[in-house]
């Protein structure tokens, strides 16, 4: 799958890719961070590299679902895989009026609960278990078809796993880019708050995968890091049923294409060697 | 991203290096002056995301880029060799607008995208030439690609903020004098405060004014959403699928990091 918001609004991938390559390599789409309303994004900078890894601060700019469904969904859908829409709200009741718009329009919703919730004072959903647990039962009223969960990996993140079990997700998601900071400027000091991801995060994520596959009976996906084709078989042989690619994206266009090679050619390898596949 | 093979990679002046990589033909014919390519400099995972430089010129079957050293990755690009192979993705980007009756305006390593544009302008089928190109630099020394520039038959103003060469001062003070004179349409590459003072100018003047913009491209392709240029109205824009110029009287330089 291609992790939300590492592929734009789907304005361009034909340019990288076949609808051939598109139908034959990727499993589904998860779009960028859709709310509901426009949202314009933070202020430049907004991308920081650091070593192995990239921190961004992109502040969810997306055109509100409304515009969304019109002039970005029908071209998302022409790719021919299943849409997913990841979903951004700073309470509750958003991620419930985006289910309701999106009925009939994605084949699944992923719900980032790496947001502030401004009722509780900015406090990010992905600390607070029980207005989680509020959220996974009230999306899963609404939206009947495939329902997943992004988890951030900080916070209670075991016990969020289990309440998305619970409550009728389908799948969690592991998980989001890990808060973090860059240095831009000594004196006066500024800095750049923003999600690290890449190749750096990589062991810190297969590590929750390893753990929460084993807590949980509904699938785990796996994001974090995957650039090769031995990296997603370390997240599949680590309890992940499925895997995402963003920062991957980024550097190459086509690096999903050039993992699921590398992934195929290395499951061939093992299939050979064992007698059980 | 594509292989190519390095044929040239020579060092310029201090800190300034010449590169060359052949590119197939058919990926060739697509480039035009303005566009940038973005270069994985190693296989290794640092620096993790590949560079963007605009192309400098074409010859035969060779993309050039002229670039300067100024952190990790250009250090390491400056230690390939002839005959390495390096990973590239392009064009990328938006060409230079289509300009009559214009000047160049070039501050340092500011200069590499118009000699592009120069050899373009040649048949005067697409792009038409300068009137005049306005290049500084700090010294003599890091005045590169002169004879290459002179080839074209159009005049190059020199300036160094030593006076060790052409005009003793800043690039944008030679434009401002000639402007008094003649105002015209500008096109401006080079460190920022350079382009806010050309931006100045050329408000002043009331002469139209195009910038080259750099900010960190994490990824060159649109993905991403992280190259904002603020605008003035509404919406911002971004640099890698907007861009790289813009109109300056567009350009919010107050939210400009
Ligand atoms: C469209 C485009 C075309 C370009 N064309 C050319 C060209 O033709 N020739 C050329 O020489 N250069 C060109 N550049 C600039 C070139 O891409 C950079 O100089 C290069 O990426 C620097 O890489 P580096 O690893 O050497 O430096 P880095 O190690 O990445 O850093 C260089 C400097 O920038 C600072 N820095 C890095 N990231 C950030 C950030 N996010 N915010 C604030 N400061 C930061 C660092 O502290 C350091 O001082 C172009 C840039 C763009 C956007
Ligand atoms: C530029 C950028 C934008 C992102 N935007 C979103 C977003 O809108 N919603 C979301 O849930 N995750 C977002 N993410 C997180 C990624 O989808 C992914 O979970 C994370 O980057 C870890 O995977 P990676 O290391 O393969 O990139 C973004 C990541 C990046 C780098
Ligand atoms: S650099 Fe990613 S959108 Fe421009």
């Amino acid at each position: 799958m291609l992790a939300s918001g590492t592929w734009g609004l789907g304005e361009n991938l034909d340019k990288f890719f076949t609808l051939k390559e598109i139908k034959e390599n990727i499993g589904a789409l998860v779009t960028k961070g859709i709310s509901v309303n426009p949202r314009k994004g933070n202020p430049p900078p907004r991308t920081f590299e650091t070593p192995c890894g990239l921190i961004n601060s992109i502040g969810i700019e997306n055109p509100g679902i409304k515009e969304f469904k019109r002039n970005y969904l029908p071209k998302i859908k022409s790719y021919g895989v299943p849409v997913i829409v990841n979903l951004y709200g700073e309470e509750v009741e958003e991620f419930l009026e985006l289910s309701q718009e999106l009925k009939g329009e994605a084949d699944g919703l992923e719900l980032n609960i790496s947001c502030p919730n401004v009722k509780k004072g900015g406090l990010f959903f992905s600390y607070d278990s029980k207005t989680v647990s509020k959220l996974v039962k009230k999306v899963r009223e609404i939206w009947k078809d495939f329902l997943a969960v992004k988890l951030s990996p900080v916070g209670p993140v075991y016990e969020i796993a289990e309440i998305c079990e619970k409550y009728g997700a389908d799948t969690v998601v592991v998980a989001n880019t890990y808060p973090a900071l860059a240095v831009l400027e000594f004196k006066p000091l500024k800095v750049l708050q923003g999600g690290l991801s890449g190749p750096a995060i990589k062991p810190l994520t297969l590590r929750l995968v390893y753990d929460i596959s084993k807590k949980i009976k509904i699938s785990v996906i796996g994001c974090g890091g995957i650039v090769s084709g031995k990296d997603a078989l370390e997240y599949l042989l680590c309890g992940a049923k499925a895997f995402q690619v963003g920062t991957a994206n980024l550097i190459d266009p086509r690096a999903p294409i050039k993992i699921i090679k590398e992934l195929r050619s290395l499951t061939d390898g093992l299939c050979s060697k064992s007698a059980s596949c | 991203m594509y292989e190519a093979k390095i044929v040239i990679n020579k060092k310029e002046a201090e800190n300034i290096y010449l590169l060359g990589i052949e590119i197939p033909k058919n990926v060739l014919k697509k480039f035009q002056p303005g566009q940038f390519l973005k270069i994985k400099i190693n296989q290794r995972m640092d620096p993790l995301i590949p560079r963007p430089f605009t192309v400098h010129a074409i010859e035969e079957n060779v993309v050039y880029i002229l670039y300067q050293i100024v952190g990790k990755g250009t250090k390491s690009l400056s230690k390939l060799r002839k005959g390495e192979i390096l990973e590239f993705l392009g064009p990328l980007g938006k060409p230079f607008p289509k300009l009559k009756n214009y000047v160049i305006c070039a501050g340092g390593i500011g200069i590499a995208g118009f000699g592009f544009l120069l050899q373009k302008s040649v048949n005067k089928k697409i792009f038409y030439s300068p009137e005049m190109i306005f290049y500084g630099a700090k010294t003599k020394e890091e005045l590169v690609r002169l004879s290459f520039l002179k080839r074209f038959g159009i005049p190059v103003k020199i300036s160094t903020d030593d006076g060790s060469k052409g005009y003793k001062g800043i690039v944008t003070d030679m434009i401002e004098e000639e402007f008094k004179k003649d105002p015209r349409t500008v096109l401006a590459c080079g460190p920022k405060p350079m382009l806010k003072r050309v931006a100045e100018i050329g408000k002043k003047y009331k002469a139209k004014t195009y910038l080259v913009m750099e900010t960190f491209l994490a990824c060159g392709t649109g993905f991403c959403m992280g190259c904002v240029i603020p605008l003035k109205r509404k919406k911002h824009a971004h640099l890698c699928i907007d861009g790289p110029t813009f109109l300056a009287e567009e350009i919010d330089f107050e939210f400009l990091s």
